[in-house]
């Protein structure tokens, strides 16, 4: 799939690492404040105090970031989130 | 209608028919947004021919065409865009993923409007699918409140004022009443009894743990 992206940076390990993403959920209007905490500690295996901290930065914050690492992972998270009605968006980290 | 409640490690809710049938009505038109058949042999199949339903057959195309995004903002709130700063990701996150939600959301409403069909008061949720009968409420309240214009929190603060205001006047006779849009009223008094038996459910997942 990334053909062209691993031979850009072929030879390269530091920059290959370097391609982290992240798994970004957002706050709206809708979801409940315990069911995003629920869906946090179910879904990424969270203590339930860590869940609720990260629904707490998303309904203060707006976003929280709930996961990294390789693309194909983060799009397998995201597809998660949105299964359960959660807006969540996949970038690269520090983007 | 009564919250879910634990009872022999299930979930149990109390619908009267009416409630029933609104419930399982909207469940299998949310069903029919993401493409779905017909639910029923009745109620669902009333949607309007000419309403702004995305391409019901898209997920049944082959995987190297890639998936127009929803065009109706319900849709795009159960199938939101996955990196909006960038379009080639949120293309192909779209091609990999769409047709998988749409089955899986259909799968968790399914399974909602059989529950509800089985002519008994009671809603049974088994514990292993509490948590994602509660992800079929929330796709069933993020289209209604996409109807309702819910975009931030105060809009949702405000559509509870509102629809105090309509009790109030509907229990008062009140004349104020004229100028609230009943259609709104219904969908938003449907919104937060949905919004209230999901936090019931939630709260008996949590208990689980």
């Amino acid at each position: 799939m990334d053909i062209e992206r691993q031979s850009q940076h072929e030879g390269s390990v530091a920059t290959v690492l370097d391609d982290v993403w992240v798994t970004i959920v957002w706050n709206d209007p809708v979801n409940l404040m315990s069911y995003v905490t629920q869906v946090f500690q179910t879904y990424f295996n969270l203590p339930r105090e860590v869940a609720a901290r990260h629904m707490r930065e998303v309904h203060v914050n707006g976003r929280s970031v709930l996961s990294s690492g390789p693309r194909e992972k983060m799009e397998v998270d995201v597809q998660a989130m949105h299964s359960y009605g959660l807006w969540a968006t996949l970038q690269r980290s520090g983007e | 209608m009564r919250g879910f409640e634990r009872r022999d490690g299930m979930a149990v809710a109390l619908l009267d028919e009416e409630e029933r049938l609104v419930v399982a009505r909207i469940v299998a038109d949310v069903a029919l947004l993401l493409g779905a058949e017909s639910f029923g042999r009745d109620g669902a199949s009333e949607a309007d021919p000419a309403s702004d339903i995305d391409d019901p057959f898209a997920h049944l195309r082959g995987l190297e065409e890639s998936i127009r995004e929803p065009s109706d903002p319900a849709i795009l709130r159960l199938l939101p865009n996955a990196a909006p700063t960038d379009r080639e990701v949120a293309a192909e996150f779209r091609r990999l993923t769409d047709g998988e939600l749409r089955a899986i959301k259909t799968r968790r409403l399914r399974r909602i409007w059989d529950q509800l069909s089985t002519g008994d008061d009671e809603w049974v949720v088994p514990a292993d699918a509490a948590l994602e009968t509660a992800a079929a409420l929330t796709d069933v309240r993020l289209v209604l409140s996409s109807r309702l214009g819910l975009v931030t929190d105060d809009d949702a603060d405000r559509l509870h004022a509102e629809i105090d205001l309509a009790s109030h006047a509907l229990a008062t006779d009140d004349d104020n009443m004229l100028s609230v849009d009943p259609e709104r009223v219904w969908l938003g008094m449907l919104y937060q009894a949905l919004t209230w038996l999901q936090d019931t459910l939630v709260e008996f997942v949590a208990e689980q743990e």
